[in-house]
């Protein structure tokens, strides 16, 4: 009887390491194609040591500006996340705590608007930035963003100012303290683990972004997906798997830092979001 | 649910008493503060009115009209034309197939893998932590760069996976050429992506469930299979619809990689709707039957969201 509960031990936790290798597997592909040079990444059999070589990340980067695009989504994502964490942890922290008629109903419809598929906003924004002359700003593309970003965090916040004591913003008024006293001097610092898993979510979500990204830009505020997505379709005269790779990493390489560092906020802030919303 | 419902309730009728000793009126505007939560909500609101109401009007209105190209605003009000022509577009019709197809099978396919490797990452050992971060990382790759990879990955001529395959003597396969397998490949790409997440939140789930009853179970003599069945699976139903409804928000929305990885083809294999429609309205220009498609599209996915809401909290207070 041990043996055997002991033996489904080991098979399960032999399963989870396969799984974990299987799912690893094509970022570990892409990071060793992205150091290959062609002639070592189109052969039969598959080249696992072969030659290093930087070029896909030298060569290839200047010619597609890889450079400003990176910061281009850095300036977007981080400008997109900002505001909306802002507008929406004040909103969720209004849905939550303070009494409202009709509180139930904007809670409804904000939550409801996770679900409107960016595909119907996409027309209306391109033709009036068109007409505004804003396509290809920063700007654009950041409120296009808030779009999906807000309703976003009003529901993940939700989740989490419903966790705090009352008890806390209520003795911080009791000492004289306004709500919105209370709410930035309490309720935010009190809530910093969420917020910043939060933030964290939506610096992800807007860092990968690529349809808003792709109508409402075209030169000077392309974003990396958009790029990415470039050297992609370019793929079928097949010579720029090593460049595409390259790009790849360098856009997962930072994102997979900041989470694994975080990871622990990132990990409890999504369950409950996803459990509790 | 019931249960919360009945405490709520008695907070509320213990309210009035309990504030008696102090002046119960001041205290309860105290708390209401309606102008306050106006003020807090108002940020969103200018933001989400501005942003999202507006744009979705906007789109409403041009299906309904002749969109000049000349001018590039919506003209004369046509009615219901451009509706009559997309639901007779056979390519739309296609892409909502392809799209209903996708859905069906790779929202049950995460959700149950997802599951079995989350009760697989429970067991406890020394390496548990390590691979519950590991297995984070697909789901930070960026769509479009897991359709990129994976379209090597999947290259019929040079890349890995044909060739292990041809290793046990299977092959070549055709995984994006051919109309069949591309969808298999979109789906198989999707889950590589998104199984990762039902992962996270199963595993948040299981961690989350009462321990006694286990203790219960194995004191009644229950077998392992027996538990999971009859135990684990019924209090898991809230976090499987909850999950259920997250990734459903997400795939509904499915464009990236499809895009970077099969371009919708061949043919019109993998031509998500979301895809079509782009492509109709700025490739092709025709603003109106995109508008008029994209409507479509938006009331069909809030009918059913609202249905997935509805379930998702049914199940939640029946469990």
């Amino acid at each position: 009887m041990v043996s055997s509960s002991r033996l489904g031990r080991a098979a399960a936790i032999g399963g989870a390491i396969l799984a974990t290798l299987v799912f690893l597997f094509p970022v570990i592909y892409m990071a060793s194609i992205s150091f290959k040079l062609p002639r070592d990444i189109f052969t039969v059999p598959p080249r696992w040591f072969s030659e290093l070589t930087f070029d896909n990340y030298t060569s290839y980067f200047h010619q597609a500006r890889i450079l400003p695009r990176m910061v281009n989504t850095v300036i977007v994502a981080a400008g997109s996340a900002i505001i909306s964490m802002v507008a929406g942890a004040m909103a969720g922290y209004a849905l939550t705590r303070l009494r409202m008629r009709g509180a139930g109903v904007m809670a409804g419809l904000i939550l409801a608007s996770r679900a409107v598929p960016p595909i119907a906003l996409v027309v209306p924004m391109f033709l009036v930035a068109r007409r505004l002359g804003l396509t290809d700003q920063y700007i654009t593309v950041i409120l296009a963003y808030v779009t999906f970003l807000v309703p976003y965090v009003v529901w993940l916040m939700r989740a989490f100012f419903r966790g705090l004591p009352k008890e806390l913003e209520e003795a911080a008024m009791l000492d004289g303290c306004s709500r919105f006293g209370a709410f930035f001097r309490i309720i935010v610092p009190c809530s910093l683990p969420g917020l910043i898993s939060t933030m964290i979510y939506c610096i992800i979500l807007a860092w990968e972004e690529l349809l808003f990204a792709l109508i409402l830009t075209n030169d000077r505020a392309v974003t990396i997906p958009v790029a990415i997505a470039g050297i992609a379709a370019d793929t079928e005269n097949g010579g720029l798997w090593g460049p595409l790779a390259a790009v790849g990493v360098l856009t997962v390489l930072p994102v997979v830092i900041f989470a694994l560092a975080v990871q622990k906020y990132l990990v409890k802030g999504l369950a409950d979001g996803a459990t509790k919303g | 649910m019931s249960a919360v419902r009945t405490s709520s309730s008695r907070v509320g009728a213990s309210g009035p008493t309990r504030g008696s000793g102090g002046p119960p009126r001041a205290r309860k505007v105290r708390l209401g503060e309606p102008g306050t939560a106006w003020l807090f909500l108002t940020p969103a609101i200018v933001l989400l009115a501005g942003m999202l109401l507006y744009p979705i009007i906007y789109t409403v209105w041009v299906s309904f009209s002749d969109f000049d190209l000349s001018t590039f605003q919506p003209g004369d009000w046509i009615g219901l034309k451009n509706y009559e022509a997309v639901i007779h577009d056979p390519g739309f019709l296609q892409s909502l197939k392809v799209t209903g197809i996708y859905l069906v099978i790779a929202l049950p396919v995460q959700l149950i893998l997802g599951f079995a490797i989350a009760f697989l990452l429970n067991v406890e050992w020394r390496g548990r932590g390590v691979l519950r971060a590991l297995f984070l990382i697909p789901m930070v790759v960026a769509p479009v760069v897991a359709g990129g990879v994976w379209r090597m990955l999947l290259d019929p001529l040079w890349g890995v996976v044909n060739y292990a395959l041809g290793l046990v003597g299977i092959g070549p396969i055709e995984w994006i050429g051919d109309p069949t397998l591309a969808m298999v490949s979109l789906i198989l790409i999707d889950s590589w992506r998104w199984t990762p997440f039902i992962v996270l939140v199963a595993s948040a789930g299981i961690m989350a469930l009462p321990s006694d009853v286990y203790e219960a179970a194995r004191s009644d003599g229950a077998s392992r299979w027996q538990t999971l069945r009859h135990v684990t699976l019924p209090l898991l139903v809230p976090v499987i619809a909850a999950a259920f409804v997250v990734r459903w928000l997400g795939a509904v929305k499915m464009f990236d990689i499809a895009l970077a990885a099969t371009k919708g083809g061949p043919g019109q294999a993998t031509d998500v709707v979301n895809l079509y429609i782009y492509e109709k309205g700025f490739r092709g220009l025709e603003f109106g039957s995109a508008s008029s498609m994209a409507t479509i599209v938006l009331i069909i996915t809030m009918i059913i969201t609202f249905f997935l809401f509805r379930l998702s909290r049914y199940l939640e207070n029946r469990w």
